[in-house]
């Protein structure tokens, strides 16, 4: 028998499994797949890593499951329209509120009250902000003072059109 | 593949994609010496084959939530390292190094190798270790496909059924790629053997 057979070159094909990698390679190559993972991880862009996350987590919740309940989906529909409209009616706690009221001077004056009892009350669909024009005479005098508080009259906090801090001394 | 070991894989398939990272572990504890002969047995460099196989598991990990258990996690695995060796080998054209010559010492008291150097064979008059050089040379001038089918079949054992699941190729394919390359050997071999310093 001279010549390589198919047998022959099965058997020596086979010796090939012997065939092995620098001792102690499998033991580290777990240690060095980590390592690689890591090095990737560290390479890859925060906002990259922020959707991996993302996607992770929506992956976790099963959104295709949770969407095939119709009734769960109502549900959630119901809740965020009946929250959402409860957020828009709600005023905000503390906000100004505009009195269209003759100031004490009997100048024409634009005055925010502070939120009181009977702040509800006053409570209007008309535009908080009235349009109006400027008149140039209800500019405060720079020797006026910008006391404006008195026993009888609950504190109020004047928009002056000049502010105190910008008045002049005169003061030589 | 036996079913139990399907079944332990499909377990440790599931944990991962729990996101149990030690279950992953324990699947590239379990593949990598096999994937490594395989991959070792195509590529002829160790350098190659550890970088190769590093990516192939960092693939896998990625993908693995996509794994739907259409096939079984040992063909999927063995489709992605033959794959990614043969885009490899496409990249790499026919500038190899070989390193092919790394016989683990327990060979000597191996049944086959005794048979196979005690018989009346051309293995036994030709030195074994120069015979097994130009056996590493002769895959080497196969095509990579052609190759990939020599490993899998003659140096990894796998039936033709299973080549042709990881290949996607039929088994008609996986069959006449390796007559061929059986051919293509033998031819390798025989002019060895008459011109031995050749």
């Amino acid at each position: 028998m001279d010549e390589f057979n198919d047998n022959e070159i099965a058997k020596l094909l086979r010796l090939k499994r012997y065939e092995q990698p620098p001792p102690g390679y499998f033991e580290n190559f777990l240690h060095e797949f980590h390592r690689r993972q890591r090095d990737e991880l560290l390479r890859q862009p925060l906002w990259r890593i922020c959707l991996d996350r993302a996607h992770d987590f929506m992956v976790g919740l099963n959104l295709p499951a949770v969407t095939s309940h119709p009734a769960a989906v109502a549900a959630v529909l119901v809740c965020a329209a009946v929250i959402s409209l409860k957020v828009y009616r709600t005023p905000a706690p503390g906000g100004p509120v505009a009195e269209d009221r003759p100031a004490l001077t009997g100048q024409t004056r634009q005055v925010f009250v502070a939120p009181g009892p009977s702040a509800d009350a006053e409570w209007t669909l008309a535009s908080p902000v009235a349009t109006r024009f400027f008149n140039a005479s209800s500019l405060r005098h720079p020797t006026e003072s910008a006391f404006t508080h008195t026993s009888a009259m609950p504190p109020r906090y004047v928009l002056d059109s000049v502010p105190v801090s910008y008045e002049t001394t005169f003061k030589f | 593949m036996d079913k139990p070991r399907a079944s332990e894989d499909q377990e440790l398939v599931a944990r991962t994609q729990a996101g149990d990272a030690t279950a992953f572990d324990q699947l590239v504890v379990k593949y990598t010496p096999r994937l490594y002969g395989l991959v070792y047995n195509m590529t002829s460099n160790h350098e190659d084959t550890n970088d190769l196989l590093q990516d192939v598991f960092s693939k896998a990990y990625k993908a693995i939530r996509g794994f739907r258990g259409k096939s079984s996690f040992y063909t999927w695995i063995h489709s992605i390292a033959v794959n990614m060796t043969l885009n490899f080998l496409k990249k790499r054209g026919r500038r190899y190094q070989m390193s092919l010559d790394d016989v683990d010492v327990s060979i000597q008291n191996d049944k086959e190798f005794l048979e196979a150097t005690a018989t009346s064979s051309p293995v036994r008059e030709a030195d074994l270790s120069e015979l097994q050089k130009r056996l590493n040379e002769a895959m080497m001038k196969l095509s990579d496909e052609h190759r990939a089918v020599v490993t899998m079949f003659h140096i990894q054992g796998m039936p033709h059924a299973e080549i042709s699941k990881i290949l996607r190729v039929s088994e008609g394919t996986v069959r006449s790629r390796l007559f061929y390359a059986n051919r293509q050997l033998q031819s390798y071999l025989d002019e060895f053997r008459k011109n031995p310093v050749s």
